[in-house]
């Protein structure tokens, strides 16, 4: 992606922080980008709010074919983090073995540099690493639920929730 | 609503290093107008749907390069982008057109040139269809944010990645009989599973390449097709559009049923037909598990048994439903703009009886076709019937 020097200067330092977007109206906590209206309620007043930093990964892949701005990081762990806020952030996980990691994995957050841009542009921003002291008493119970769907695919447990029949 | 299939055309869908991206949009189209019987002349509009031509090829204003190209000075014409959605919306608009009654005879055009480039080029311009400045900062590509969908769908439906490689190995069978499919060859459930990796669980034959091609059609008024009865009798009865959310982050495979059963349902219920008439259906599978998505989002199945069809035949060529005859994306490629229109032109193919031999289903009578772009942001339902002596 190619940006230009004063683009850089809105997209690349909110990065170097980890926040997500608090509804004042429903409370609800959003991923950094909705700052016009709240995805559950619509409500329009939203306040930045800075996270913690640990989560637990609770979907991820690993990129064979980067996009330019990632070459020579392949292949990488990309994944969706519950913060133990609450809301879901997209991010890599680095500093491990692809095999070391799996659906419930605790992590935290680490500044890194994330990208190069085309002119040479460099992005920082908050990449994950396996935590090394992760809570005894998980924060959330995902993971729980997770982990056994993972162990025994067999048997299709149902949806979370029914999606309407098609007429 | 009937607005009327007067014409089609297609170019070959693969890598063309010979074509530019107008040579396309000039083939396809010419197809359609020779098909038709019109001269360009008789086009009233032109809806072109393109949508990386800026980055592709660096040019623009593609619309207008058609309608020079074309002939069809002075009509008007517009280019259409809406992500992966776009061939279809911009069918969606050739048939709103005709449809208003503020047109006699349109044409529609979908067209990509993807292969100007290197891979890695063409990924990041491709990722721009989703937030690329926000939420695929964080190293995200199409393949991987599909990836991460194909997990949840495993996860939540205990999908096996061996479960889903069927899907590949239909769309195969049938891609490789069909002289316009870009990757023509047969595969096994175990040659999909030791393909290259592409994006984890996604496997190389469970993505769709990088193509180049062209589709073309006119349309126009019922009227003017009913006086034409030694034409095909194929009219497109209707045509209905959503969107969903933009980001992979807040998509849920509950979004991704609404995606499509929202739109399937009014377009459904404009026809004046259920799922259960449906005889073939043209269903968007850039990536695997796009496939049994679409299944579901439609009716033919319940949520997560989607994917069952490939597997038992029912979604093969003589099961209950036809599902992706042309080989789909996965053998076809995601020329992305001209995917939607494609899509279109072979379920008329099918409907018309003049699909390639051993792809043809047997005296097929209403067909569909299911688009979707963006991460889970557009989907786009059209539904086409042959009404003969009516």
């Amino acid at each position: 992606m190619t940006v230009s020097a004063i683009e850089f200067t809105r997209l690349g330092p909110p990065k170097l922080q980890l926040y997500a977007m608090r509804c004042q109206s429903c409370k609800q906590l959003s991923p950094w980008w909705e700052h016009f209206h709240c995805y559950k309620c619509g409500g329009e007043v939203l306040t930045e709010e800075l996270l913690e930093g640990r989560g637990e990964l609770t979907n991820y892949t690993v990129v064979y074919y980067p996009p330019r701005d990632f070459l020579g990081q392949e292949p990488y762990v990309v994944g969706h983090i519950t913060m133990d806020e609450g809301v879901l952030l997209p991010a890599p996980v680095v500093d491990t073995a692809l095999e070391d990691v799996q659906v419930g994995t605790r992590v935290k957050s680490t500044l890194r540099r994330m990208k190069l841009g085309h002119e040479g542009d460099i992005y920082y921003s908050q990449k994950f690493v396996v935590d090394p002291n992760p809570p005894k008493k998980r924060a959330r119970p995902a993971a729980a639920k997770a982990a056994p769907a993972k162990k025994a695919p067999a048997k299709p447990a149902p949806a979370r929730r029914a999606a309407p029949k098609a007429k | 609503m009937r607005v009327g299939v007067l014409g089609i055309g297609k170019t070959p869908h693969k890598i063309q290093h010979s074509k530019s991206l107008r040579d396309l949009i000039v083939e396809a189209g010419r197809g359609a107008i020779a098909d038709a019987g019109v001269s360009p002349s008789d086009i009233e509009m032109l809806y072109v749907g393109n949508v990386g031509s800026v980055g592709f090829n660096y040019e623009n204003s593609t619309g207008l390069m058609a309608a020079h190209h074309l002939g069809v000075v002075p009509a008007g014409a517009v280019r259409v982008e809406a992500a992966c959605g776009t061939g279809a919306w911009a069918l969606h608009l050739g048939v709103v057109a005709i449809a208003s009654g503020l047109y006699d005879t349109v044409m529609v055009v979908g067209a990509e040139k993807m292969n100007d480039l290197a891979t890695v080029e063409a990924t990041s311009i491709i990722a721009q269809a989703a937030d690329s400045k926000e939420e695929y900062f964080s190293g995200l590509t199409f393949p991987s944010g599909v990836a991460l969908t194909a997990r949840k769908y495993m996860q939540i439906y205990g999908l096996t990645e061996e479960d889903l490689a069927h899907t590949s190995v239909k769309n195969h069978h049938y891609g490789a009989r069909n002289p316009y499919a870009h990757l023509r060859f047969e595969c096994t459930v175990e040659e999909v599973m030791k393909s290259a990796k592409v994006a984890d669980p996604l496997k190389l034959y469970e993505v769709c390449p990088m193509t180049d091609a062209g589709s073309a059609l006119i349309l126009c008024r019922e009227e003017i097709l009913r006086d034409q009865p030694d034409k095909p009798q194929v009219y497109i009865t209707a045509s209905q559009m959503a969107t969903g959310t933009w980001y992979a982050a807040t998509d849920t495979l509950e979004d991704a049923y609404r995606l499509f059963n929202e739109p399937a349902t009014r377009a459904y219920a404009m026809a004046g037909v259920t799922a259960d008439d449906i005889d073939v259906a043209e269903i968007y599978n850039s990536f695997a598990i796009q496939e049994p998505l679409g299944i579901e989002g439609l009716g033919f199945a319940e949520p997560g048994e989607g994917w069952k069809g490939a597997k038992d035949g029912s979604t093969w060529k003589d099961g209950k439903v036809a599902v992706n005859l042309s080989g789909g994306l996965l053998c076809k490629g995601h020329p992305l703009g001209a995917t939607g229109a494609t899509q279109a032109v072979d379920i008329i193919e099918q409907l018309r009886g003049t699909a390639p031999e051993g792809i043809q289903a047997q005296d097929p009578e209403i067909g569909i076709t299911a688009c979707r772009g963006g991460p889970g942001a557009v989907g786009a339902i059209h539904i086409y019937q042959r009404l003969e002596g009516e």
